[in-house]
């Protein structure tokens, strides 16, 4: 479904990604683990569109998607749930959704709002919240908020940028129990996440990247737990 | 004494009214830019001047005459974003600023040679007595121009809260990056805020300008004083502060022109906007402003 082929990328003057090579299958959770700076958000901008790589092919369904625009990635069937959640804060809960499906509420507006009042019954804190303030949700909320307003562009393919961090243990388990609903509906994810032990019991197929590169690529339980600890949390990169 | 008090009031608010537009385009072009574009006046000077030129030439009348006003402000508009934004838009804000300012030297430059008179006479909107009721009157271009600014304020209002175009420019001016995001493409939206800015600027000019009846180069750094002082009185990036701030610096203004005379008229506005910056920086609607320049780091 998504095809990446040894991607750099710069990201200012730091050469953030190295020849990633990384591969989404289609009805599959694909989860990319690695310390921070390895380099999982260069990549996840790397994919939407907003930096452009030195190097490299990415494919979605077999077409070419290096150096569209974010509007015609998404368009194509990929949304991106952001590190840090970047709701609009003063913006209202369903303003946040509306402005999730930017990307078609030319064009098809009416099912716009049938598909927000779809979000709200499988969401319904959101429902509760529909005319308050982003900025005034709970983290836990806004997490939720975020991955509703990724939601309502139809994306095919869902990458979820660190969706757990800073929220309790409990908030967290709710996040991973959405993304396992979404996954039995049929959404393909592609997930970037710090907690390990969480996203590996969801995860299909994982990868390590470590100091931009992907370090190792397999499935849970091909790596034993100790290792990959280690590799995930720290980096491996003693062999470079 | 009330009277008199309710009375300048009145005709604070009403010009006030005119204040509160010239801020809303710059803070329209602020919130979605995070830069300040101190060319914003002599543009629409410049819309002004072609105003002019198709009433003098041509003897247009004053539905044509405020056509042409808006219409150059927003060509002028256009030129100050594909040079002063556009073209350095991932260079640093401060290079925005001070291109803003050459291209107000400039603009300033291009009216002088082609107007050497400097003081060009501009048809007046309407010629009519003064409304009274009981001992207030108010002129009636003043009531147009406050009617016409409410309208404005109005149709702004739809489009940002009702259409697709202002969810976009919303998005843009709280998160740039998360616009982005979204699809949203932030180099038109911006396009969009300059032009929308623009035209605000240009009915303000042509209300303000017909209504004094005569028009100078000067009018471009006067334009810019007021709008970036009602705007920083309101708060900048925010548009009830840009209403709120231009309807208080008229209301300052002229009170002290009545009390104290009118050399002390511009200095209260001044002293006003010194006592906000030192004991309230963000404005009249709050340090939002402020918290919201702390997080501009964000921008594109």
């Amino acid at each position: 479904m998504l095809q990446i082929n040894n991607i750099c990328t710069n990201y200012g003057a730091i050469e953030a990604l190295r020849g990633v090579n990384l591969e989404a299958n289609d009805g599959e959770i694909t989860c990319l683990l690695g310390p921070n700076g390895a380099g999982k958000t260069t990549l996840m901008m790397t994919i939407m569109g907003i930096l452009s790589p030195r190097e490299g092919t990415i494919e979605f369904d077999g077409e070419s998607i290096v150096d569209a625009s974010s509007g015609v990635i998404i368009e194509k069937g990929l949304a991106l749930v952001p590190e840090n959640r970047l709701v609009f804060p003063e913006m209202d809960v369903r303003d946040n959704l509306l402005a999730g499906a930017y990307s078609r509420l030319a064009k098809e507006k009416a099912e716009c709002l049938a598909d927000i009042e779809e979000i709200y019954r499988r969401f319904p804190k959101l429902k509760e919240r529909e005319k308050q303030f982003a900025g005034t949700l709970s983290g836990g909320e806004q997490q939720m908020l975020a991955v509703a307003r990724a939601l309502m562009s139809k994306p095919r393919l869902l990458l979820m940028d660190e969706p757990s961090l800073g929220l309790a243990p409990i908030i967290v388990e709710e996040i991973f129990q959405i993304i396992r609903d979404l996954h039995s509906d049929g959404t393909s994810i592609l997930l970037v996440e710090q907690n390990a032990h969480m996203a590996l019991q969801v995860a299909d197929r994982f990868c390590l990247l470590d100091q931009g590169r992907v370090t190792f690529s397999g499935k849970p339980g091909q790596l034993e737990e100790n290792e990959l600890i280690k590799r995930a949390y720290l980096g491996a990169s003693q062999d470079d | 004494m009330a009277a008199d008090f309710i009375q300048n009031c009145l005709d604070g608010l009403m010009i006030g009214s005119s204040y509160s537009l010239l801020a809303i385009g710059f803070t329209l072009i602020f919130g979605v830019m995070r830069r300040l574009n101190l060319s914003y006046g002599p543009s629409i000077m410049l819309g002004a001047f072609l105003g002019t030129l198709v009433y003098l030439e041509f003897q247009a009348g004053n539905f044509v005459v405020a056509l042409a006003t808006v219409f150059g402000a927003i060509a002028a508009g256009i030129y100050v974003e594909r040079v002063c934004f556009w073209a350095i838009r991932r260079g640093a804000a401060a290079a925005s600023m001070v291109s803003s300012f050459a291209v107000w030297m400039q603009l300033e430059e291009i009216v002088t040679v082609f107007f050497p008179e400097r003081t060009y006479s501009f048809p007046p909107m309407i010629e009519a007595e003064p409304i009274t009721f009981g001992p207030f009157f108010l002129a009636v271009e003043n009531v147009i121009m406050f009617g016409s600014a409410v309208l404005l304020t109005v149709l702004l209002h739809f489009c940002l809260y009702r259409t697709r175009f202002g969810l976009a420019l919303r998005a843009v001016s709280e998160n740039p990056r998360a616009a982005e995001f979204m699809g949203i493409n932030i180099a038109a939206i911006m396009f969009g805020a300059f032009v929308a800015a623009s035209a605000f600027g240009g009915v303000a000019a042509y209300l303000i300008i017909s209504t004094d009846g005569q028009i100078t180069p000067m009018f471009g750094l006067w334009a810019t004083f007021k709008g970036l002082i009602a705007m920083m009185l309101g708060g900048m990036g925010s548009i009830p502060g840009a209403i709120l701030g231009g309807l208080l610096l008229g209301v300052i203004e002229s009170n002290s022109l009545w009390y104290l005379g009118a050399e002390y008229r511009d200095l209260s506005a001044y002293f006003v906007l010194f006592v906000f910056l030192v004991f309230r920086p963000g404005g009249i609607m709050g340090q939002l402003a402020v918290l919201r320049e702390q997080a501009a780091t964000r921008r594109v």
